[in-house]
């Protein structure tokens, strides 16, 4: 189902038509429900405590909404974290700090977490965040061809 | 005059304006007197003074003997550049003579925080600090332009830096509002972040990898050594210091490798800041740092002197200043 909805966004996506956005934000949050909200909190709050390496030496899953930081990074950025992970490299332990969901998600499905996210962010917080993302966009990959628009996002919720 | 180098570039402007108003008195006098006595009179004492003047602006810079508040490096001319709080001076031969940086009138109103030169094919020098906001010279300090629009407007700068690989990207701490970074060589500037908890002494941007963006910035603090990708993902602290930090470098070489100057020691850590080992200092009060791509250290210290060390601090050489 959730593939579905990726390729119905691969066509809508960031559109942001008053008619399409509804379901584009519902199929974006399945998506972020069932890759990202074990770590990331259901809301994108994020794991208690984020801010200070746990007992393993780990960094915690940081809020992904307007408490964090993910709303300064461009969409390529975000893309790039998603698609293939990143790992601290100050971590005690050698686990990736984020794991990648490159062989997992899709390009449209990775595009429409992102473009969740930027429904739980500020209105100047997007600002900021598109301005960051005209110097490092989506890459080729999960830029659908034809209707999507520029910034990937969809109508915001708060 | 103990520091004529700069201090004597910066009255040059105010000078003028001194000259100026000597000149209108003249007048003035004249007008109401109208004898060519007189005339000739003002006119010797006048020319006189502007002798005065430009023999003041002719002296040779001396060393100086104030703090150096930042070192920088120019990596093509290989030119070394150590600032005060009042002077900005060059160096071409490993700081054996010295030559005074002219900065504009403008920057009389402030005080020197910092000095940083970007990366590039045609580096831009950079000043920076509280009053003067922020200074860049394309041209080898010849000339400097503001870059301050868009930062507050009270100019409250205490640190700056320049990004270890991006030409046009510099970041500037400003005190009472955070972190600032342009990507356009100061023409705009974006506040990123509030920066550590602890007030920003210095700070510097390094290659080191791993970040999840382009780097990583160094700030020496009250506390030590706070470290932040420049995503700006969040500060920690570098590492058990344990002391204040006064001032921070990176080996361009090798950018894990991060100096830290204390009240009174020098620390070098191998590892991006999460280890560091106390190494040889060439004087208590290390106020400054900088390292060359050929892995030449350099220290500047409270009372003006220049170190030079190129076995990574075993051993030590001062300077001509």
């Amino acid at each position: 189902m959730v593939l579905v909805g990726a390729a119905s966004l691969a066509h809508a996506g960031a559109r942001d038509g008053p008619a399409s956005a509804p379901e584009h934000f519902r199929v974006a949050r399945a998506i972020f429900e069932k890759n990202c909200a074990s770590c990331h909190g259901a809301r994108g709050e994020g794991a208690p405590h984020w801010e200070h390496r746990d007992a393993k030496g780990e960094l915690p899953p940081p809020p992904l909404d307007a408490g964090g930081h993910a709303w300064k990074h461009a969409d390529g950025m975000l893309y790039r974290l998603v698609e293939a992970g990143w790992r601290d490299p100050f971590n005690k332990t050698e686990r990736l700090t984020m794991p990648a969901f490159g062989g997992k998600l899709s390009p449209q499905q990775i595009r429409a977490i992102i473009g969740y996210l930027k429904t739980l962010w500020t209105p100047a917080q997007r600002r900021f965040q598109l301005g960051e993302s005209r110097r490092e966009p989506f890459p080729p990959d999960a830029r659908p061809s034809g209707r999507q628009g520029k910034s990937g996002g969809m109508q915001p919720r708060n | 005059m103990s520091r004529p180098s700069l201090r004597v570039a910066r009255v040059a402007g105010s000078g003028a304006d001194w000259v100026e108003q000597v000149w209108r008195a003249v007048v003035t006098v004249l007008e109401r007197a109208g004898g060519a006595q007189l005339r000739r009179g003002a006119c010797a004492l006048l020319v006189g003074l502007l002798a005065a003047h430009g023999a003041a602006n002719a002296q040779p810079p001396h060393p100086s003997r104030a703090a150096v508040v930042g070192l920088a490096f120019d990596a093509g001319t290989r030119t070394i550049f150590k600032a005060t709080a009042e002077n900005l001076y060059r160096s071409g031969d490993e700081g054996r003579t010295w030559t005074a940086v002219t900065l504009p009138p403008a920057a009389a109103r402030g005080r020197i925080a910092a000095v940083a030169v970007s990366a590039g094919n045609k580096p831009a020098l950079y000043v920076a600090g509280p009053g003067m906001g922020v200074l860049r010279s394309d041209d080898d300090g010849r000339a400097w332009t503001s870059r301050s629009k868009g930062l507050p407007s009270d100019n409250n700068i205490v640190a700056l830096a320049a990004h270890a690989a991006q030409p046009g990207t510099v970041y500037v701490d400003v005190a009472g509002h955070g972190i600032f970074r342009s990507m356009d060589g100061g023409a705009r500037w974006k506040l990123m972040d509030r920066g550590p908890r602890e007030r920003i002494v210095r700070f510097i941007h390094t290659n080191m990898p791993g970040s999840m963006q382009t780097g990583w910035l160094f700030a020496a603090t009250a506390k030590g050594v706070s470290r932040a990708m420049d995503c700006f993902c969040g500060w920690h602290s570098a590492g058990a210091l344990g002391h204040a930090a006064r001032a921070v470098a990176y080996d361009p070489s090798r950018p894990q490798d991060i100096y830290a100057a204390t009240d009174d020691a020098l620390f070098l850590s191998t590892n991006g800041g999460e280890r560091w080992a106390r190494i040889n200092a060439p004087a208590p009060a290390v106020s400054a740092l900088v390292v060359t791509p050929s892995g030449e250290l350099y220290a500047g210290t409270g009372d003006g002197v220049l170190f030079r060390s190129a076995d990574r601090g075993r051993t030590w050489k001062r300077t001509g200043a």
